[in-house]
């Protein structure tokens, strides 16, 4: 496991390093603030700040990408309710400072699966929307075929889909390409 | 006991959080009845959570912010003032700005100056083989990044395929273009004037030359403060807009630099702090402080342009839940005597459709077509 922990302070990267214990192997590494390169080079799987830094816009700017990865924020004792409310509302992930070591590791592992549970539904809603995309180029060249060729429904979605094993091309890509090429001859792009 | 009521309020160094800092100074808060914690606040995400989790009762907060946060389900945020006026600036590093200026050395004095120029170092860029120039945020939710997205798709720079974009906090944005590490930024001042104090960028377009009277900052506050402390909102409404009435007033300007200056508030030189508070930001006159629903629609068809919201949320409803013109003018009007004439707002004041600087006029009855209508869209349609 390799955790990467965002601070300029060292007591909480000893904190979290304490409370993995035993974990094997594991790699924690600490640094003062948010360095692009070297995140890229240690591919942490959770990230740990405190939530007082200015770094934290940068990984909230990643949340909704590819490059993202979980996140877990230390946030002062003096700071009543936020850890509790925010992760009632499904804001982020605080831990309280003070927090015994032997509660980091379940809290970092809850982080890792929130976010892989996350990454896994925005890959599923890319999908659904991806398919329906398809679909939706699918009927249109369906259309024109019916239109230009004088075939029916069923006959314009035959010739699609030889057109696609001709080709060795998902069927949504030959009816882009149709439509393409379509426009370019009615004098679009030009 | 004080017999004033508590609210706690956040902030970011940034020369527009003046409206909050002048109200505590100046005892504002304190004469409608409330004692007003000010926090200041490392991080946008910060400011966001806390508001949405009611730890703060509201913030100085980017607008789009609150229609993220609302539309996403963190929170409920109502957006019933806002902040400023203009504020923001495009700044390019020097090396970039003389890279600009040899392949078209008028580039520089248009105004304002267009990102066309930029689209042939780019251009040249790639056929040297170098890598993509690395422009800088604040936040994805912000005036800033649409700006800067705009202004560069304008100028025929794809924002997402031909230079990279990255988010920087503000404080952190001169010293990262100084080590090189950013060709350009757009960010809230007082953080372009001091890169140009301190000799390392250039300021290629002001807020006010990119869209005069655009929008920026809100006070963004819990939907909760609303709904069960409606007179503790107006009493804190009241004074934010003393706070920003005060704040544009020229014979005031000094002392508001001064306050602005001091390390647990912005933190930055006099000088450059001064910079955008000169016939740059405006607080309140012009009727600055009314949220206008149509500047939430325009935030929205930026979003919907850059793939950012889902294409089947209801705009209008989103915007008539968190922008909340109602509640400015019901506490506007309860101030008439104490800030006539200053407070001559009417909502028709400002044109009715937006005018950017490229002349494309924004209907807010058709915001997904404008969106999908630019060159250099990702809106679905």
């Amino acid at each position: 496991m390799r955790v990467l922990v965002i601070d300029p302070d060292t007591a909480r990267a000893a904190l979290v390093a304490q409370g993995l214990e035993g974990v094997q192997p594991l790699e924690v590494r600490r640094s003062a603030v948010y360095d692009e390169a070297e995140v890229l080079a240690f591919a942490p799987d959770v990230v740990v700040i405190a939530a007082e830094s200015p770094d934290r816009d940068t990984l909230d700017s990643l949340r909704d990408s590819s490059a993202g990865h979980p996140v877990v924020m230390f946030v002062d004792r003096s700071e009543p309710g936020l850890a509790e409310q925010a992760v009632r509302a499904g804001v982020a992930a605080y831990v309280v400072d003070g927090l015994a070591p032997g509660r980091v590791r379940s809290i970092l592992d809850v982080a890792m699966s929130r976010f892989a549970l996350t990454q896994q539904l925005r890959g599923d809603l890319a999908k659904a929307k991806a398919d329906l995309e398809s679909r939706k180029t699918v009927e249109r060249a369906k259309g024109l075929l019916m239109k230009e060729r004088g075939l029916d429904e069923d006959g314009a979605y035959r010739l699609l889909r030889k057109l696609a094993m001709d080709r060795g091309k998902p069927i949504g890509a030959v009816a882009a390409d149709l439509l393409a090429f379509a426009g370019v001859l009615k004098g679009d792009g030009q | 006991m004080s017999g004033l009521s508590d609210l706690r309020l956040g902030y970011i160094p940034l020369t527009d959080c003046a409206p909050l800092v002048a109200a505590q100074a100046l005892g504002f808060f304190e004469e409608e009845g409330l004692n007003v914690t000010l926090e200041r606040e490392a991080s946008w995400a910060t400011i966001r959570d806390k508001v949405a989790a009611g730890v703060l009762d509201g913030a100085h907060m980017l607008a789009p912010m609150a229609l993220a946060a609302t539309a996403a389900g963190e929170g409920e945020i109502l957006a019933p003032l806002a902040l400023n006026q203009n504020g923001s600036a495009v700044t390019v590093s020097k090396t970039l700005s003389e890279a600009i200026f040899a392949v078209d050395p008028q580039a520089l004095s248009q105004t304002p100056v267009t990102a066309a120029a930029l689209a042939k170092v780019v251009a040249a860029r790639r056929e040297n083989g170098q890598g993509p120039l690395t422009f800088a945020v604040v936040f994805p939710y912000s005036m800033h990044n649409y700006m800067l997205r705009y202004w560069l798709a304008q100028g025929g720079v794809d924002p997402d395929h031909d230079v990279r974009l990255v988010v920087i906090p503000p404080p952190r944005m001169v010293e990262r273009m100084r080590a090189g590490e950013v060709d350009g930024f757009c960010v809230g001042a007082p953080w372009n004037a001091v890169a140009e104090a301190e000799d390392v960028g250039r300021v290629l377009v002001a807020a006010s030359q990119f869209w005069p009277g655009g929008p920026d900052k809100v006070l963004g506050v819990t939907a909760d403060l609303a709904s069960h402390r409606p007179d503790e909102l107006r009493a804190c409404l009241r004074a934010v807009m003393r706070g920003a009435a005060w704040a544009d007033e020229p014979e005031n300007r000094e002392t508001l630099i001064e306050l602005l200056a001091r390390p647990d508030r912005v933190g930055a030189a006099p000088t450059a702090i001064a910079r955008a508070l000169n016939g740059e930001i405006v607080f309140h006159r012009d009727a600055a402080g009314l949220p206008r629903r149509e500047h939430g629609l325009w935030f929205l068809s930026q979003m919907t342009r850059w793939g950012q919201v889902d294409a089947a949320l209801d705009l209008q409803a989103l915007v008539d839940r968190v922008y909340r013109p109602d509640l400015y003018r019901d506490a506007a009007l309860s101030l008439g005597p104490i800030l006539e004439p200053a407070l001559a707002f009417a909502d028709a004041a400002g044109p009715a459709q937006a005018r950017l600087f490229d002349g494309r006029a924004f209907d807010p009855q058709a915001v997904r077509a404008y969106a999908a209508g630019f060159a250099i869209s990702r809106a679905l349609v």
